[in-house]
């Protein structure tokens, strides 16, 4: 998946303070087109809020994310313009309720993409049909499963055809029968070609699909390499005992 | 206990208040000093609505900008000095002031005087209940808006505020039946409303009780009516999300 070395997203020294507490401390990292990027480590380890601060989320207190060879914390950047081409995926879906799962997906392209409403339900049916639930599109969230509500929120994001995935601990607040289902779209979306960011504690995804792990604690990166380097011959002791808390 | 309805001189009473009734409500058309104070009141009512929603609406977004973003600080602080003193203070005496110390000196006509007052009294409410439900709704509801590109403004119009206004419409309906009530006391900045117009009659007839039950009447009616517009509408908003 590794052919096109292009890069995407490149983080340096990034920082993000709340308070007192330093919850990134200097995390650099490049990110490649089509590269599937796993991040896993303890709870606290500042993983979410790297994740999410790669679209502002959170604001950064220092450092620089050059996206798409744009620096996004430049004060001159329509930060809503970029974020449309970062499609992100919530552990707790926020679907909106309000709305049909048809209108969920459709409303940013209609209103951001400036689709028709024809166009963007076209590309909207053909999304809902690779998840198989197209037969949901007039349901409202409310009526839906945490596996269908997530796999809904995927392809909301998808739907603005995006160049990168966010992914936020995207399984963590399912039953555990539905996790497998919200997987298999994700992992059908890295052989696709998609390139993916994703924060989770399903090491067997990781081991899988991810063309990089990188292991965080502390809100630094203490390693990254293939799944092999990482959960085989882990280097640091933190990773050491984390994996052998986790596997 | 004398229950007229069953005595020999039940047609003496029904005659006494036929009379009464005849001379409050329809000699000299008295019955126009009730119809025309509806029309005042439900003008002033509906006029100070509108300013209420407008000017609360407005006061709800600065405020809630602020407490989500730090920005709009001079805008705040303003809309806390009004929200302050409008709830500080008696509505009649906000009333007085804007008659005669602000508009009254200009010429400025009194129903409008009094749209004003109540407006600017009613926006002070609306606004906090505004807050409160655009506070009620789930940060993450905000945070998939804007990680899918929508400005802040979008996504309060698209997500925010349709999911707010569902939570507090008994709670604004509820302020428009008390606003609707309040301005009962226009009839102190010389205005015949409703509640002014029945006291008119009692001043002309000396009779208290007819005027004053009709004038009670025609607000619980009105109330009514409204209490259930809105149960109809929450139903057809609720309706909407299954």
């Amino acid at each position: 998946m590794n052919i096109d070395k292009e890069s995407l997203i490149e983080v340096n020294n990034l920082e993000k303070h709340f308070g007192d507490l330093h919850a990134i401390n200097g995390v650099s990292t490049k990110i490649n087109k089509g590269e599937v990027v796993v991040i896993i480590g303890p709870s606290g380890s500042g993983k979410s809020t790297f994740l999410r601060s790669l679209n502002l989320l959170e604001t950064p207190t220092g450092g620089e994310i050059i996206f798409e060879g744009v620096n996004m914390l430049d004060k001159s950047v329509d930060i809503n313009k970029h974020r449309q081409k970062m499609g992100m995926v919530f552990q707790h879906f926020h679907l909106f309720p309000h709305m049909t799962v048809l209108r969920n997906i459709t409303i940013a392209p209609i209103k951001l993409l400036k689709l028709s409403k024809e166009e963007a339900e076209e590309r909207a049916m053909k999304l809902l049909n690779k998840v198989g639930l197209a037969d949901r599109a007039s349901a409202y969230p409310s009526q839906l499963s945490g596996g269908q509500k997530q796999r809904i929120a995927i392809v909301r994001a998808l739907c603005m055809q995006p160049d990168v995935m966010l992914f936020d601990e995207p399984t963590s607040a399912l039953d555990p029968e539905m996790v497998g289902e919200v997987l298999d779209v994700m992992k059908s979306l890295a052989k696709e070609g998609m390139t993916m960011v994703v924060v989770t504690h399903e090491m067997g995804f990781a081991r899988e699909v991810a063309d990089r792990v990188i292991f965080m604690a502390d809100g630094k990166i203490l390693e990254t390499g293939t799944p092999q380097e990482i959960f085989t011959s882990p280097k640091t002791d933190k990773a050491k005992q984390f994996l052998a808390s986790v596997l | 206990m004398y229950i007229p309805i069953l005595s020999a001189d039940f047609s003496e009473w029904l005659e006494k208040y036929k009379g009464r009734f005849i001379n409050d409500f329809i000699t000299d058309n008295r019955w126009k000093y009730l119809w025309n104070g509806l029309g005042v009141t439900l003008k002033i009512t509906l006029g100070a609505v509108v300013i209420g929603i407008i000017l609360g609406f407005l006061v709800a977004a600065i405020r809630s900008t602020h407490d989500k973003t730090g920005k709009l600080k001079v805008l705040n602080v303003i809309c806390q000095i009004y929200l302050t003193v409008i709830r500080g203070t008696p509505v009649v005496v906000q009333l007085l002031i804007t008659y005669f110390v602000i508009l009254a000196p200009l010429g400025v006509n009194e129903i409008i005087v009094a749209i004003c007052a109540f407006g600017i009294n009613s926006g002070a409410y609306v606004a906090e209940i505004v807050r409160a439900g655009i506070m009620s709704i789930d940060n993450g509801q905000f945070e998939a808006g804007r990680s899918l590109g929508f400005n802040y403004a979008q996504t309060m119009w698209y997500i925010i505020l349709p999911q707010a206004f569902k939570n507090i419409l008994p709670a604004l309906c509820n302020e428009f039946i008390v606003l609707l009530k309040e301005t009962s006391v226009s009839g102190y900045v010389a205005l015949q409303d409703l509640t002014k117009g029945g006291d008119i009659i009692r001043g002309r007839t000396f009779d208290a009780f007819m005027p004053l039950i009709a004038v009670a009447l025609i607000y619980l009616v009105i109330v009514m009516i409204l209490t259930k517009l809105v149960s109809i509408l929450e139903r057809k908003l609720r309706s909407s999300e299954h």
